[in-house]
């Protein structure tokens, strides 16, 4: 049976586990050998609205596997603009592919996608919904900074209403053992409810504020966000907010010497470009970390082990 | 007038079905859904409002003098008044009752109330919602995976 990857909801802890212990096998590999890994086969990226950091991770991965890519950039550059379905798009690319990543400005996609194709799909973010990768490359890079994904203290910062990467990296973070997590946000961009009710039940704890050097004080990781323009109805609500969290080097000075900065990116205004020199910034890496990743679950859903 | 009373005031059918116990308020929508039955077009239907019931105050009622219900009409009977009875009746006696529950699964009798889903935009494409847990009223649409109520499912229902 062909896997995919759709939703981190599909996943059980001892899954993610297994792709984090396979990202930090892939890691370990000569590139030469990993370039061994997937010669002749064929990733398509269809990027139905632009998103050039995470198509570039995904391709990134493949060609550093052996492999090749095809697809297109925007839904202008696509059939869609002559007035394709999506799910003809599908049909028709999965003849020309071996994997496709997907990612589409409407929800549910990458699931129609999964059940349309009968090649193995990835979902690089569908409309407001879910965008697994991200998720699983943040688990990741937390593993990597801290050995350990149990127990952290998480400060999440800034648009907590609207951010797919902040709702799914909670209901992962649920998973775990013991994760604090701070909520750090406006009033009016505070994370929705159903996500603190899941806490019941798990080890994890919830605690909202809306100050920020007091919750770096004590954390272990700081992950922030950008306000999303795109996301208000109204610009003058956005106005109100823009900027009201923005971290910068003398902010970090009491923090605890091990803090790390997380970003998703692109960053606007919310990360000052002093922090980038300080020993707290792992953003960087952890884009980094997404091509490790997205290699993993490539290989994964080719049904390729490395040795 | 006890309640038995006023269901004689329906006029007893030798051969078809009862749809009993519907919440008082929902047979003139349940009306609706047989009305959308094209297999139901020669069928003789009876509806009674507002009976007095001992189990649900008072209830909604409709007959049927058809050989048969088509399955789709008893799936959209669970979403939009589920907990009716349907009785077969047969040489005028009831030969058979069932409760309509609500199942765990609705395939393609709704659209997602979600505007952005793409079942929305891809008709065509047939819709699933989950329920979330067993004796919720709350379903999961497992494509764009918004959490909606059945009250909400009913009010999107396909054709």
């Amino acid at each position: 049976m062909k896997k995919d990857l759709i939703s981190i909801d599909d996943l059980a802890l001892e899954q993610i586990l297994d792709y984090l212990d396979l990202a930090t096998q892939v890691e370990a590999m000569p590139e030469a050998e990993k370039a061994a890994l997937l010669p002749g086969k064929i990733l398509a990226t269809l990027f139905f609205e632009p998103s050039t950091r995470t198509r570039l991770s995904f391709e990134s991965a493949m060609c550093r596997l052996g492999g090749r890519v095809i697809g297109f950039s925007e839904a202008a550059n696509s059939s869609t603009a002559k007035g394709e379905s999506f799910s003809d798009t599908i049909r028709t690319v999965e003849q020309y592919a071996d994997v496709i990543a997907v990612r589409h400005p409407k929800e549910g996609t990458a699931r129609l996608a999964s059940e349309i194709a009968g090649v193995p799909i990835l979902n690089a973010g569908d409309g407001a919904n879910q965008h697994p990768t991200q998720t699983l490359l943040d688990l990741y890079t937390l593993r990597k900074f801290f050995g350990k994904v149990d127990g952290l203290k998480i400060a999440l910062v800034g648009d907590l209403k609207y951010s797919r990467t902040i709702h799914s990296l909670c209901r992962a973070l649920l998973m775990f053992d013991g994760v604090a997590m701070t909520l750090v946000s406006p009033e009016s961009l505070r994370l929705p409810g159903y996500l603190t009710k899941a806490a019941a039940g798990t080890t994890a704890t919830f605690r909202e504020s809306d100050d920020l050097p007091g919750a770096i004080r004590g954390c272990d990781v700081v992950y922030m966000t950008r306000i999303q323009k795109e996301r208000f109805p109204d610009v003058v609500d956005y106005e109100k907010v823009k900027d009201c969290y923005r971290l910068d080097a003398q902010m970090l000075a009491a923090a605890s010497p091990h803090l790390k900065v997380l970003h998703p990116l692109p960053r606007v205004n919310e990360i000052s470009p002093d922090v980038d020199a300080t020993p707290h910034a792992g953003y960087f890496e952890q884009a980094r970390n997404g091509v490790i990743m997205r290699q993993a679950l490539i290989l994964d859903l080719l049904g390729v082990r490395p040795q | 007038m006890t309640p038995q009373n006023q269901i004689l005031l329906i006029p007893k059918i030798e051969r078809g079905f009862v749809i009993d116990h519907i919440v008082a308020g929902l047979g003139i929508p349940v009306m609706a859904l047989i009305g959308r039955r094209p297999e139901l077009g020669d069928a003789v239907v009876t509806l009674g409002l507002n009976y007095k019931s001992t189990r649900m105050g008072r209830k909604d009622m409709i007959k049927l003098q058809a050989d048969a219900l088509p399955e789709r009409l008893l799936q959209m009977l669970a979403l939009v008044s589920p907990g009716v009875t349907i009785k077969r009746i047969a040489n005028f006696e009831v030969v058979e009752k069932v409760v309509i529950q609500v199942p765990e699964l609705f395939d393609n009798l709704a659209r997602c109330i979600n505007p952005n889903c793409i079942t929305n935009a891809e008709p065509h494409v047939a819709t699933r919602f989950k329920r979330l847990e067993s004796g919720s009223k709350h379903f999961k649409c497992v494509h764009c995976e918004r959490v909606c109520t059945l009250d909400e499912l009913a009010d999107h229902l396909k054709a």
